[in-house]
């Protein structure tokens, strides 16, 4: 297929139905719902399903059921809509049932506003919901990349049988790029006989497959969260994803940013490098699991004096920035929120000002 | 008269009020913006109103202070909700389409959805003795309207929504940075088959500066309307607008 000029949030929809999946379930929310507005005539078109709850919260409960009879399914919301998700995404990571969310970050807290933020990075990562859950994130930092990674969240939620979230601020599902679709991906979930309530009839199976999550016996719910603890960890070891930007030769400053802000740090660089200043940058690309060996390399190249984790929330990536670091190199955070991106200026006077502290070298 | 076929101006003349729709990231935006300064800098008085009630990024209103600055009005809701996305009409538009002064542009929203405010305005319409021309934006490497069908459809969507008809067509062909001349006659090859489906002129092809002076764009045979992007991502500058002629 040819490239096209799509806004992020109808390349992610589109994506979906390549990657096969066939029900979205919905609740409108700016910055995202371009999603919901593309999906509402293109689900007809594939012959899927498009319904819109009447909260977050009912969409959230009709992905569990969604995904416990073994179809791919998947979500989009923003900022309070997925705060509203929580409870449901907890579960399905109990029951460990595969689907797929996207977040379209807002400025928060609360209501905040539309622009776009990355004010949700601990909640992704972090504190998605109660109980020992976490989610697969993904964070992609333009719109083919967008696509990209929302085909390749139906199989990693189907291999570890775990909800997958793409983290992407108000600008991602915004901006338009021109994107080409990669090949479409099977429709069908390969392994979704170990898990899905379709009848034992229909998968000529003589056990049943029971979805839930409570579990009132202390050694099953132990139990539980063992195998849940060996999939997150089996993550951290098979399936990091980063990009590392500018960091082949000698650099005194590491960047880590993600999403838009990478692409603003991408711009700063190249302006730097114009002026004599080399300075890298890691991209985490998945944020659980995060890239902390990548990270932590990439700091303590002998080069390498200082540390900047540039977001655009008030810190919060810095805390894994500093876990991966390990004290090896000072580590420094700059940021914004409320919408307003740090610029290519602000970052180059960061780097020239952070410079200067370290003037003996 | 604008129009496509033998004898049709080079330049782009506009007068009175110019009414711009098309689908979701047509570019109406962009458009709007660059055919102001280009009607400014060519002696007119402009207005421009930002009737965008449906996008919550990228619009008029981001490039309001190169506007202003250049000397052209532009109506906005008030300051304090520029950011929100209410559906907030300034009152001022119902007065500037009763008095358009030379030429008033309104950009409207994306797809029907957009257009709906403009039936809201539909009294005010009523009232109109100056000109009225309602100008389709199409870019056909958007995903819906990459054939003629699909940009008739969206033109029946937007007249059913704001209850005024299309005039005419504006090509508006790119890819943003990827964009070749190749591109561009490929999509002047599209406006001009909707052109004759549709028996409406083809005003004028939008093509970005970096190619706008290119041999293959001149010679398309319409008036080229040259773009210099305003509406940009964080990690890059709006291109100045003061030497636009």
């Amino acid at each position: 297929m040819s490239k096209v000029l799509m806004k992020g949030n109808e390349a992610i929809a589109e994506a979906a139905i390549r990657a096969g999946c066939l029900n979205y379930f919905a609740y409108p929310i700016t910055p995202q719902s371009e999603v919901a507005e593309y999906l509402a005539w293109r689900m007809q078109e594939v012959n899927g399903v498009f319904l819109q709850g009447e909260s977050e919260v009912a969409v959230s409960y009709m992905i569990f059921g969604a995904a416990g009879a073994g179809v791919r399914v998947f979500t989009t919301s923003s900022s309070p809509g997925i705060s509203l998700m929580s409870e449901a995404i907890s579960y399905l990571c109990g029951a460990q049932l595969p689907a797929v969310f996207v977040n379209i970050m807002r400025g928060g807290p609360g209501l905040g506003g539309i622009l776009p933020s990355q004010g949700d990075y601990l909640q992704a990562t972090k504190g998605i919901g109660h109980g020992d859950c976490r989610l697969f994130v993904m964070a992609p930092e333009g719109v083919q990349e967008a696509a990209e990674m929302v085909m390749r969240a139906f199989p990693l939620a189907e291999k570890y049988r775990n909800p997958v979230m793409i983290l992407g601020d108000g600008l991602i599902g915004q901006m338009m790029e021109p994107v080409e679709f990669p090949d479409h991906l099977k429709s069908v979930p390969s392994n979704k006989n170990t898990w899905a309530t379709n009848g034992m009839d229909h998968r000529k199976s003589k056990t049943r497959n029971l979805v839930r999550s409570l579990f009132l016996d202390s050694q099953i719910l132990n139990n539980n969260n063992l195998i849940l603890r060996d999939k997150y960890e089996r993550m951290k070891k098979e399936d990091v994803c980063f990009e590392a930007y500018n960091t082949e030769g000698d650099y005194r400053i590491l960047i880590v940013a993600y999403g838009t802000m990478s692409r603003v740090c991408k711009t700063a660089i190249a302006t730097l490098k114009e002026q004599g200043i080399d300075v890298g940058l890691i991209r985490p690309q998945t944020l659980f699991p995060y890239p902390e060996a990548a990270v932590r390399e990439a700091a303590r190249k002998e080069s390498c004096r200082h540390v900047l984790c540039i977001e655009m929330s008030m810190g919060q990536m810095v805390e894994d920035v500093e876990r991966s670091v390990l004290g090896a190199r000072p580590v420094k955070w700059y940021g914004k929120c409320g919408g307003d991106v740090p610029t290519p200026e602000e970052i180059i006077e960061l780097v020239k000002s952070t410079l200067a502290l370290h003037k003996s070298y | 008269m604008l129009g496509y076929g033998v004898g049709m101006p080079e330049q782009i003349r506009l007068s009175g009020i110019v009414v711009i729709v098309g689908n979701y990231g047509s570019g109406k935006t962009e458009v709007a913006i660059n055919l102001a300064v280009d009607q400014h800098a060519k002696g007119s008085q402009v207005h421009v109103a930002d009737l965008d009630l449906v996008n919550p990024y990228f619009r008029t209103r981001e490039a309001r202070q190169a506007l202003r600055d250049l000397g052209i009005d532009i109506v906005l809701p008030p300051e304090g909700w520029l950011q929100a996305d209410l559906p907030i009409l300034a009152p001022q538009v119902a007065g500037l389409i009763r008095q358009p002064g030379q030429l008033a542009i309104l950009d409207a929203g994306g797809d029907g959805v957009g257009a709906t405010v403009l039936a809201a305005l539909a009294d005010a319409f009523k009232t109109v003795h100056a000109p009225l021309q309602m100008l389709q934006v199409v870019n056909p490497f958007r995903p819906n309207t990459d054939t003629v069908p699909r940009c008739l459809s969206m033109r029946d969507a937007i007249e059913s929504a704001s209850r005024l008809k299309v005039t005419g067509w504006i090509g508006n062909a790119h890819l943003m940075d990827e964009t070749t001349v190749d591109h561009i006659q490929q999509g002047h090859d599209l406006l001009q088959a909707l052109a004759r489906a549709s028996g409406l002129p083809l005003v004028c092809m939008a093509v970005d500066s970096s190619l706008a002076s290119q041999a293959a764009v001149l010679t398309l045979g319409c008036p080229i309307l040259t773009i210099k992007r305003q509406l940009v991502p964080p990690w890059r500058h709006p291109m100045p607008l003061t030497d636009h002629t």
